[in-house]
């Protein structure tokens, strides 16, 4: 596997990105160092190409992403993976408000805790909270699925028109629109097939408690 | 957007807070080029009834020569310095004695009264930094990586409202009670809502800044008995709007965050440091930790000492 380190202590974020979409046609893998929560890291990547970020990045790292697996070993800041085509953002720590916010495909894992508005109008692909989601989590939701291992605070679902939102621990309240509901043996191997892919281990008593949470009408 | 920063030492000793503001606030840079500003507590250490002025002086022959005279029929000056600074005016700081605090705001009406001259604060217990222009170049004109302090919080501005000058740099002060100050990011919608009832009850507003209306809110509350914790959760009720404000006191800093999270604000704790900023980048400035906790909509965080 070819690798190239990138060190972007001195950087800011258009010099790192050039930089990124310089050599990521000629490598297979970039590594990161510095990124001290710089912004809008890989943004717009459109290669297949597998990057690690060591430490934490900023706002809006990983959007638009068409393809591109992102790790990030540390926290995000707010909208992490937004709009992302394709592809796969993983989040070791936390993450800000709106984590995937908007995308219409690929997945983004944050194995912490997110802040408020985690996956608003997402219009496809996954998005797996490890942690705790805050307010208004899954608002305006159009598509896709929002998994959340954790609790989750007020207003989930809020005005979410389709897509379906998966928790497994406390729901405070639902938003306007969204309604609870059982989830079915389908729902609970397909959670099963992704959670045990991303190396989540629940049990099968776990995996029928998660509550289901989707349009009202 | 603005960005908002502030850090408190927990062992109540002085250590470089204006170093570790500066460094966050670079951090914040994008967040607001207009103006930025300090508060930085616990190093001025006066005896009592001991002020510092700064007051913005136009360069036309004579000014400080009247400030200076005036100044005098309050108060010997005590230690002075005048701070070249951008635009046709530099600031000016002096060191005053007044008999009482309630003497501070008619000393600084009346010094607003000359020509050429403005009040930008006066306070005890902390020290006002506040100009025009990028955070390297205002730490640089007023030297203020070498201000040591117990606490203290940072501003960086992009003007959406009222002009871009020092006085409206962050951050603004009440004279409710002593050396209140806020900084903020948002705006607040029912401003005159949140004014009118304050000014009914005599406190005075220099300007039309929401960001004026809320450091007189706070103090108001804090001056009814409100700790500041509560007087925090007091402003998440009554303040509508995007807001992040972030409040400093002589013992301490918090944060309340509007009730649907729509300002960012970030804190991190140790045993030594609590510190608060708008985003993340600016927390590994001064503290040592990856335990990120973001400030939930409607959550306050505060840390006295």
């Amino acid at each position: 596997m070819k690798e190239y380190v990138i060190d972007a202590k001195d950087m800011d974020a258009k010099e790192l990105n050039r930089t990124i979409k310089k050599q990521a046609p000629l490598y297979d893998r970039l590594v990161i160092e510095n990124p001290e929560s710089g912004h809008n890291i890989c943004a717009g990547l459109s290669e297949d190409i597998d990057i690690q970020i060591n430490g934490s990045a900023g706002y809006f790292v990983g959007t638009m992403v068409n393809g591109a697996k992102i790790h990030i070993d540390g926290n995000a800041g707010w909208f992490a993976g937004d709009n992302m085509t394709e592809g796969e953002l993983i989040i070791e720590g936390t993450a800000g408000d709106g984590a995937g916010q908007g995308i219409y495909g690929g997945t983004v894992i944050v194995k912490g805790s997110t802040g408020s508005r985690t996956g608003e109008i997402m219009k496809g692909g996954t998005v797996i909270i490890g942690g705790n989601s805050g307010y208004m989590t899954g608002l305006l939701m159009m598509g896709g699925r929002l998994i959340i291992l954790g609790d989750v605070t007020d207003d989930v679902g809020e005005s979410i028109m389709r897509g379906t939102i998966y928790v497994l621990g406390d729901v405070k309240s639902l938003g306007k629109n969204a309604v609870m509901e059982k989830t079915t043996l389908k729902d609970q191997n397909e959670l099963k097939e992704i959670l045990t892919e991303y190396d989540f281990d629940l049990t099968d008593v776990e995996y029928a408690n998660f509550k289901k949470i989707v349009n009202a009408q | 957007m603005c960005g908002i920063a502030g850090v408190i030492y927990k062992d109540k000793k002085t250590h470089p807070v204006g170093s570790a503001l500066t460094s966050m606030l670079e951090s914040l840079q994008h967040r607001g080029p207009d103006s930025a500003g300090y508060a930085i507590y616990g190093g001025l250490n006066f005896s009592e009834n001991y002020y510092q002025l700064n007051i913005e002086v136009n360069r036309r022959k004579g000014t400080l020569d009247n400030l200076k005279s005036l100044l005098t029929q309050f108060s010997q000056i005590y230690e002075e310095q005048l701070i070249e600074s951008v635009g046709d005016s530099d600031v000016y700081k002096c060191k005053i004695a007044l008999d009482e605090y309630s003497l501070l705001k008619p000393c600084i009406r009346e010094i607003d009264e000359l020509e050429n001259v403005r009040v930008i604060n006066g306070s005890h217990s902390f020290e006002m930094i506040k100009d025009v222009g990028k955070v390297k170049d205002i730490a640089e004109r007023f030297d203020v990586p070498s201000r040591r302090g117990t606490h203290g919080i940072g501003h960086t501005r992009f003007a959406t409202e009222s002009g871009v000058d020092r006085y409206h740099a962050h951050p603004y002060q009440s004279y409710i009670i002593p050396d209140i100050t806020v900084v903020h990011n948002g705006q607040i919608t029912n401003y005159w809502k949140i004014r009118d009832p304050l000014e009914r009850k005599g406190h005075i507003f220099e300007s039309f800044n929401d960001t004026e209306c809320i450091v007189h809110y706070m103090a108001d509350k804090l001056d009814q008995g409100y700790k500041l914790e509560e007087a925090l959760e007091e402003a998440v009720i009554d303040l509508d709007g995007p807001f992040s404000i972030l409040v400093g006191t002589p013992n301490g800093i918090g944060i309340a965050k509007d009730k649907l999270g729509l300002r960012p604000g970030v804190m991190a704790e140790t045993d030594e440091i609590f510190a608060i900023a708008s985003e993340e980048m600016a927390l590994h400035d001064v503290i040592d930790s990856d335990q990120i906790e973001q400030i939930a909509p409607g959550e306050t965080r505060a840390y006295t000492i």
